[in-house]
């Protein structure tokens, strides 16, 4: 496997476009300043991560983290983090879901698929902005194994 | 679901009772009847029997005294003819016989008979026979001979005779027509007997018969309705578990709705709260500048209008900003509200057997110091002791109903809780929880249960979300609660449990 050491792209799948300005602001201001792609349907997202035949063949040399919004209008989030977590090539792409509720068998139902975090959209912005601060904090972990 | 059949005529239950007291007295009068004409008729019929006694002795006595007078005659007469006292011989005998005879018809006819006057000439008759007959043997005796002819050739003697035998064949021709007459009348009263007795006998036979098909008809009557009743009974059942079904899955609906309501609400929330975050610190970069720029002369900008710029930036934006933040805020509590409810009724049930005492024991112990203050007191009777639920559900609407009880206590009154448990029809219990706290008015008494409605007197901390949780909850457990309240007295709560809640989920998902 010859993997060209490239920067991770921050994958953002998110129909509202105020929450993805929000978290990328934040993401900035932690001091994470890796390229972020933004999606607001699964559909577009998924051609993108996996191509149009599956096999991821096109993103296959890159690293990717996914923030996942499980609220999408055209699919449920789960069936995305489900078919990261399935594919070959994508299954160790670390994927944050992001969510308006604290519902636990929701979150308990992501870990089991492989989801590696849980954030939750909290109403008070300086939670909000700490949560995705620690995120800038993961992303930045998640790094390091890739750049070996 | 079926048609359902119209009132069938048949006998009402006023009609059966009117109609089998009639018949009752109709057949209990045909009885008494019966009775009373039999022992009437034995009476008459004994009467009969004794006059035909009395009758048979009177008309011996008759023909027993006209032979005695025969019999003393022809003893006389021998006597006379012969001078023999041998044919004296039955003369005294025969004397005697006829006066006896005598005295028995003198007593069996009274004065007030028309038999009365001929006896007594025929007594008189035979009298003047007797001395007639006395006098002749007497002078016999004496051998005046030619005197006892001379007194029989007068023909007195034969006279009398003559004259007795006549009333002898009248009295003994009254005696057979009494007889007779008599013997008429008995058999006369056997036919009346016999036809009272058959008459009676048919009247209750159709009484007993009319009874007899009247409980039939009742019978049958009654084995219709409760058919009727039974199949009623049935396409009710249907049709509540149709509705039942029906109102699960709506109920289903309008939690899926507020679930994903309150999804959808809290996203745009987020957004106004970050970016008014983002706005907020936007203004506290700029009001530094804007300050420091109002400080220098060398502005480009009016003095006036940096002024208002800075009170815009000091005071103008953060009161703005403040209340887009506290509204967001208290949207954010209704939307959790809202969401705990949806996820409430989405919950699954543990069913298992709950000991009451225990439950609202530990209910109670939560909010003890909130019950207890100020002398107050919860009294618990508990006639059921055990249901099967979900513990951690009763619980809650406990210990919400309680802590209500403890927060809207009167002022003027140490509290009294007094919790009561038991089984109401429908194989269900009824628990009561009742306060004499401040009560709650008529008008609010069903809002209280809604989401964010609050009674009363606004004094006391809460968001309104407490009744409108514990009625999702009792709901969730098949049950229904109601309150019953007067202001300023107190208020009961009641609830009502299936006994055993079935394992069945009412149509989840």
């Amino acid at each position: 496997m010859s993997r060209k050491m490239a920067p991770v792209v921050i994958v953002m799948i998110e129909d509202d476009e105020g929450h993805s300005r929000l978290i990328e602001k934040n993401i900035r201001r932690a001091g994470v300043n890796n390229e972020i792609i933004s999606f607001v349907t699964g559909a577009s997202a998924l051609e993108f991560l996996l191509g149009k035949d599956d096999g991821a063949a096109a993103s296959s040399s890159r690293q990717f983290l996914v923030l996942l919004d499980l609220n999408l209008p055209d699919m449920m989030g789960t069936t995305i983090l489900e078919r990261i977590k399935n594919n070959i090539h994508l299954r160790r792409t670390p994927v944050i879901v992001l969510t308006t509720t604290d519902d636990s068998e929701e979150i308990n139902r992501c870990y089991d698929l492989g989801a590696n975090a849980y954030i939750t959209k909290p109403l008070n912005y300086e939670g909000f902005a700490r949560a995705i601060q620690q995120l800038g904090l993961f992303i930045s972990i998640v790094q390091v194994p890739e750049n070996v | 679901m079926t048609s359902i059949p119209g009132p069938r005529k048949s006998l009402s239950r006023n009609t059966l009772v009117t109609l089998t007291a009639i018949l009752f007295f109709v057949g209990l009068s045909a009885l008494f009847l019966i009775i009373g004409t039999t022992i009437w008729l034995g009476l008459r019929s004994q009467a009969y029997f004794s006059e035909i006694v009395a009758v048979r002795d009177f008309r011996s006595s008759v023909v027993e005294l006209r032979s005695a007078l025969l019999a003393a005659e022809t003893s006389q007469r021998g006597y006379l003819l012969t001078g023999n006292e041998i044919y004296l011989a039955p003369y005294g005998t025969e004397k005697i016989i006829a006066k006896r005879n005598v005295d028995l018809l003198s007593r069996a006819i009274p004065a007030s008979s028309p038999q009365a006057l001929p006896f007594a000439r025929l007594k008189a008759a035979v009298d003047q026979k007797f001395v007639e007959m006395e006098t002749t043997i007497e002078l016999k005796r004496v051998r005046r001979d030619l005197d006892a002819l001379a007194i029989i050739k007068t023909n007195k003697g034969k006279r009398l005779t003559d004259e007795s035998n006549v009333y002898f064949a009248g009295l003994v021709t009254f005696a057979d027509q009494r007889l007779a007459t008599a013997s008429d009348e008995q058999n006369k009263n056997y036919k009346l007997l016999q036809l009272i007795s058959l008459a009676g006998g048919i009247v209750i036979l159709l009484v007993t018969t009319a009874a007899a098909v009247m409980v039939l008809r009742y019978a049958r009557a009654i084995a219709a309705s409760r058919d009727e009743v039974n199949a009623l009974n049935a396409s009710l059942e249907r049709r509540v578990q149709d509705r039942t079904a029906h109102l699960a899955q709506l109920n289903e609906e309008v939690r899926r709705f507020a679930y994903i309501v309150t999804h959808d609400l809290r996203a745009p929330l987020v957004n106004i709260m970050g970016f008014t975050k983002e706005v907020e610190d936007s203004v506290s970069l700029i009001a530094p500048v804007v300050e420091s720029a109002s400080g220098s002369p060398a502005s480009s900008i009016g003095k006036a209008h940096m002024e208002s710029s800075l009170v815009a930036l000091r005071s103008d934006i953060p009161e703005a900003i403040g209340f887009i933040k506290s509204s967001t805020q208290k949207m954010d509590a209704l939307i959790n509200a809202i969401l705990k409810l949806s996820r409430e009724g989405q919950r699954r049930r543990n069913i298992e057997r709950v000991d009451l005492a225990a439950v609202l024991n530990s209910s109670i112990n939560a909010v003890r110091h909130g019950l207890t203050k100020d002398n107050g007191r919860v009294d618990l009777k508990l006639v059921v002791p055990h249901i099967v639920s979900d513990r951690l559900s009763l619980e809650q609407i406990f210990g919400n109903i309680l802590e209500n009880a403890a927060k809207y206590r009167s002022t003027e009154r140490p509290l009294r809780v007094t919790i009561t448990t038991r089984r109401v029809l429908g194989d269900r219990v009824l628990i009561e929880i009742e306060d004499n706290g401040r009560g709650i008015g008529e008008q609010d008494q069903e809002r209280v249960f809604e989401l964010f409605r609050r009674s009363g007197v606004q004094d006391q901390a809460g968001e309104g979300i407490g009744l409108a949780h514990v009625r999702t909850l009792v709901r969730n457990l098949e049950g229904d609660i109601t309150l019953a309240s007067r202001l300023g007295y107190g208020t009961t709560f009641s609830i009502e449990l299936p006994a055993v809640l079935s394992e069945k989920e009412p149509e989840n998902q």
